[in-house]
């Protein structure tokens, strides 16, 4: 699976790259920047909270390989 | 391969010119603009065709879009086929530096809806939409559109800056949203929507009429016919000028009367800057292994005169300018990015990794191409600018901007 953002709705809130450190980090002006975007199914869980808890829904989890 | 030097001159605002024969721009050497009757007369009656048809002569002939991405248009019918799609002709050209779209629509708007109305026929789609931003090419379609068959075609003037012209963004404007690339990927061809570039349907309208074998009388073997390219900035004689797609850069160069060229920039503002070097193939191959790109066919060249420096840092600005702001690195990281090359004009050394970090960070990070583009556009440039960056950090390059690079509105 893949995780996917909008740029267009992504507004750099930051709470993606605060529950996932290990997966996504921030740029300078504070949005995300996703070390890979294939998601390993060991990680799929935290990922889909990761997904869950964005407040301008910006993140997806798709089947694209 | 070599090319004839047969170069025609014309007598309209927008100079057009070929080498070889021309195709797309017969007549328009005699004539302002072909009507109906002058059209037949030119071109002949276009065969009738049906899909499996047309399918066979677009995919012999390896016909690829020319509005810049270059998909062959044989997989994008292919991807429609069973259902009934809406046929949509983008004519935007929203790039400054482009002119050969609204070429073709101002002069010999029939061959576009030759095209557009024959894949449409073949697709079974009811309606034809062309879309543009210049009036005096809408008024020309619309007159072009009271011919018998006409009836199916509309023509919409759509806004929107230089992404309002990218296809997900020019389909979101005419069904009444705003002209903005959607976050989400999907191509229009699962929505039932075939977009092609106004160039690709008059380059269908050829191919119907010469037939594939006769097409390929010109060109490569995997590039075959011909392809139209604006020409700008340090040349004597610019223009919109039909080639045969493989010609030799430097026998475009030459033709263009461009005597002096320090730089060449292909593919427009989402291209690329080439030390010239005359024997690079101008096609989409011959381009890429290069490192450049074909894209919607503007070629500008820069020479001693100007200050090159200068004139990215003007085009960084105007690119920063086009972000629609939707999305977050495109929208802070543009203006950072033409802020680190302003500052290399201005002669600070760290502006060099500052740049090529910025570039990193807008890089695949939007809706749309325009920060990759960008990206490409100013990075290529730098890589080049080498010696004049050094120059500035020394106090100048003593050369004036010029502006040979042009901005804004072209009409």
């Amino acid at each position: 699976m893949t995780l996917e953002i909008d740029w267009t709705r992504c507004d750099g809130h930051g709470l993606c790259a605060e529950l996932l450190p290990e997966r996504i980090g921030r740029d300078e002006w504070g949005f995300p920047v996703v070390n890979g975007k294939s998601v390993h199914p060991a990680e799929r869980k935290a990922v889909r909270r990761v997904v869950a808890v964005c407040p301008a829904l910006a993140l997806r989890l798709t089947d694209a390989p | 391969m070599t090319a004839a030097l047969d170069t025609r001159p014309t007598s309209s605002a927008t100079p057009t010119w070929t080498i070889g024969s021309a195709r797309l721009l017969a007549g328009l050497d005699r004539h302002q603009s072909l009507d109906a009757r002058t059209h037949l007369a030119i071109h002949g009656a276009l065969p009738a065709t049906d899909l499996p048809k047309l399918l066979g002569l677009l995919e012999g002939a390896g016909l690829t879009g020319r509005g810049g991405a270059g998909f062959p248009l044989a997989a994008k019918l292919r991807a429609l086929r069973g259902s009934r799609p809406r046929v949509v002709v983008n004519g935007s050209e929203s790039e400054p530096a482009s002119l050969k779209d609204r070429t073709l629509l101002r002069r010999t708007p029939h061959l576009v809806l030759d095209g557009a109305l024959a894949v449409a026929s073949a697709l079974g789609a009811r309606r034809v939409t062309v879309a543009v931003h210049d009036p005096a090419a809408a008024a020309a379609l619309r007159a072009a559109a009271a011919r018998p068959d006409g009836r199916r075609v509309h023509v919409e003037i759509t806004g929107g800056g230089f992404v309002g012209g990218e296809a997900r963004a020019l389909i979101r404007g005419l069904d009444g949203g705003p002209a903005l690339p959607p976050g989400r990927h999907e191509h229009l061809t699962s929505q039932g929507v075939l977009v092609a570039n106004a160039e690709t349907f008059a380059q269908t309208a050829v191919l119907l009429r010469l037939g594939g074998r006769r097409f390929a009388d010109t060109g490569t073997r995997a590039e075959p016919g011909t392809t139209l390219l604006t020409i700008g900035g340090a040349a004597e004689r610019p223009g919109v000028v039909e080639v045969p797609l493989g010609t030799p850069l430097g026998i475009v160069l030459l033709a263009a009367r461009a005597d002096d060229p320090r730089f060449v920039i292909t593919g427009g503002y989402h291209g690329t800057w080439l030390a010239p070097q005359a024997d690079v193939p101008v096609s989409r191959a011959g381009l890429a292994a290069v490192g450049a790109t074909l894209g919607a066919g503007v070629v500008l060249v820069i020479d001693d005169a100007t200050c090159g420096l200068g004139e990215l840092t003007r085009v960084s600005r105007w690119l920063a300018s086009q972000s629609a702001g939707q999305c977050g690195p495109c929208r802070f990281g543009l203006p950072a990015l033409a802020n680190d090359v302003a500052a290399l004009q201005g002669g600070y050394p760290g502006g060099v990794h500052d740049a090529a970090r910025h570039a990193r960070a807008v890089d695949g990070r939007g809706a749309c191409s325009h920060p990759d583009g960008t990206a490409r556009f100013i990075s290529s440039g730098l890589a080049l600018l080498g010696d004049e960056v050094a120059l500035h950090r020394r106090g100048g390059c003593r050369r004036p901007v010029l502006g040979q690079l042009p901005i804004g509105d072209p009409s």
